[in-house]
């Protein structure tokens, strides 16, 4: 699967997912958002994330790297690094900001398999009438299961991620939806800021937090 | 044996506070809680060398409190306290969430403004971070930087990873 999401040049996939959030006491509270994004590698993006408690739009044009809060008309760009592999280690490490389904951006690289402890084939599957093969994993601090189609496009179509560091076990669930031929021009890619929107600055993480 | 079972789970009072409309009772419940992290939306960055800055861990939920002993003080992406004052649109639009685009907990909007009040009488401490404004405040422009002019407290809001915050600054001017 990796190997082959490597070999996608560009894609489309709308997601839906669900989070669980723990609260102070240990229950879990699920919130949802749809992700729509597209990518054309090796630097451009463009995703929306719509959830119950923000909307949110993040624009890499191969050079720069923004995001809009849409409803509130703030903004802020950062200079983007040449991939979209380096833009989410960057947008993690030093703004502590995940881009949504940051794995697609991964996969492929020898570095994941390393943390993998375990690993199951539980059999075929169907994910929105996908014949799909159903995986299983642990590693250190997560258990997660994978869902790639079969034949000749196995492409992730589904993605349950529990985290084990929280004894509530929060889990996270995404559901892929992909159009592998987008229609796009570069103007998806360029964030215009609205007339009235306003920028702020988009601010780095805590050096404790970057230095681990 | 057949007779259809209710969920044990569900205590009277909740029960109570649904059949009698009162859901928002049951909904908000949650405003007074606090979130202490949130499941992780990836697996590539958990584990090994990465794993403490990855997922959500450890995140302050609340935002008033900056000064917790939590670890990562100025990380709280997660908020709290969310009805935003400053937007001219409708209250509930956007709670500024987490830095993963998630969060907890409603408040009710009269307990935000009490909140709210209750920290108007008290000077507002430069570096401290709220994620709500209080109301009248006059956003300016200052060398292309937004800033927001409350009374007489300067807020500069910020995205701290996706979530809105608002850091007390010196006046800019």
């Amino acid at each position: 699967m990796g190997r082959y999401l490597r070999t996608v040049n560009a894609f489309q996939i709308r997601t839906q997912t669900t989070r669980d959030e723990v609260l102070a006491d240990g229950q879990n509270i699920e919130f949802g958002a749809v992700v729509d994004m597209i990518v054309a590698r090796p630097n451009r993006l463009r995703a929306e994330v719509t959830s119950d408690k923000q909307q949110r739009l993040y624009f890499d044009d191969g050079k720069t790297f923004s995001v809009w809060a849409r409803r509130m008309n703030y903004y802020a760009t950062v200079p983007a690094p040449a991939t979209l592999r380096e833009l989410a280690d960057t947008l993690a490490d030093r703004y502590n900001l995940e881009l949504p389904v940051a794995d697609l951006f991964y996969w492929g690289d020898t570095r994941n398999t390393e943390q993998i402890r375990g690993a199951m084939d539980i059999g075929p599957s169907q994910i929105d009438g996908v014949t799909c093969e159903h995986y299983a994993f642990r590693q250190d601090g997560a258990d997660w299961q994978v869902w790639i189609q079969q034949g000749d496009y196995p492409l992730p179509r589904k993605l349950v991620i529990t985290t084990l560091s929280d004894p509530a076990r929060p889990k996270f669930t995404s559901v892929m939806t992909w159009n592998l031929a987008p229609s796009f021009n570069d103007a998806a890619f360029a964030f215009v800021p609205p007339k009235d929107a306003r920028r702020i600055m988009l601010i780095q993480a805590p050096l404790g937090r970057d230095s681990q | 044996m057949s007779r259809p079972m209710l969920p044990h789970v569900v205590s009277g009072v909740v029960v109570a506070a649904m059949l009698s409309g009162g859901v928002a009772f049951a909904q908000r419940g949650g405003g007074a809680r606090m979130s202490r992290g949130a499941a992780a939306g990836s697996v590539s960055r958990i584990g090994g060398g990465d794993f403490n800055r990855t997922a959500n861990f450890n995140r302050n939920v609340d935002a008033d409190r900056n000064v917790s002993s939590n670890v990562n003080v100025n990380r709280s992406a997660n908020v709290n306290r969310d009805v935003n004052w400053d937007r001219d649109v409708d209250v509930n639009v956007d709670h500024h969430y987490g830095g993963w685009g998630y969060g907890c907990c409603y408040n009710p909007v009269g307990a935000a403004a009490a909140a709210t009040a209750a920290a108007v009488t008290t000077a507002a401490v430069v570096g401290s971070v709220v994620h709500t404004l209080p109301p009248s405040c006059e956003a300016v422009s200052i060398n292309g930087f937004t800033y927001q002019h409350c009374g007489s407290t300067w807020y500069q809001p910020q995205f701290s990873g996706s979530a809105v915050t608002y850091v007390v600054v010196n006046p800019p001017r």
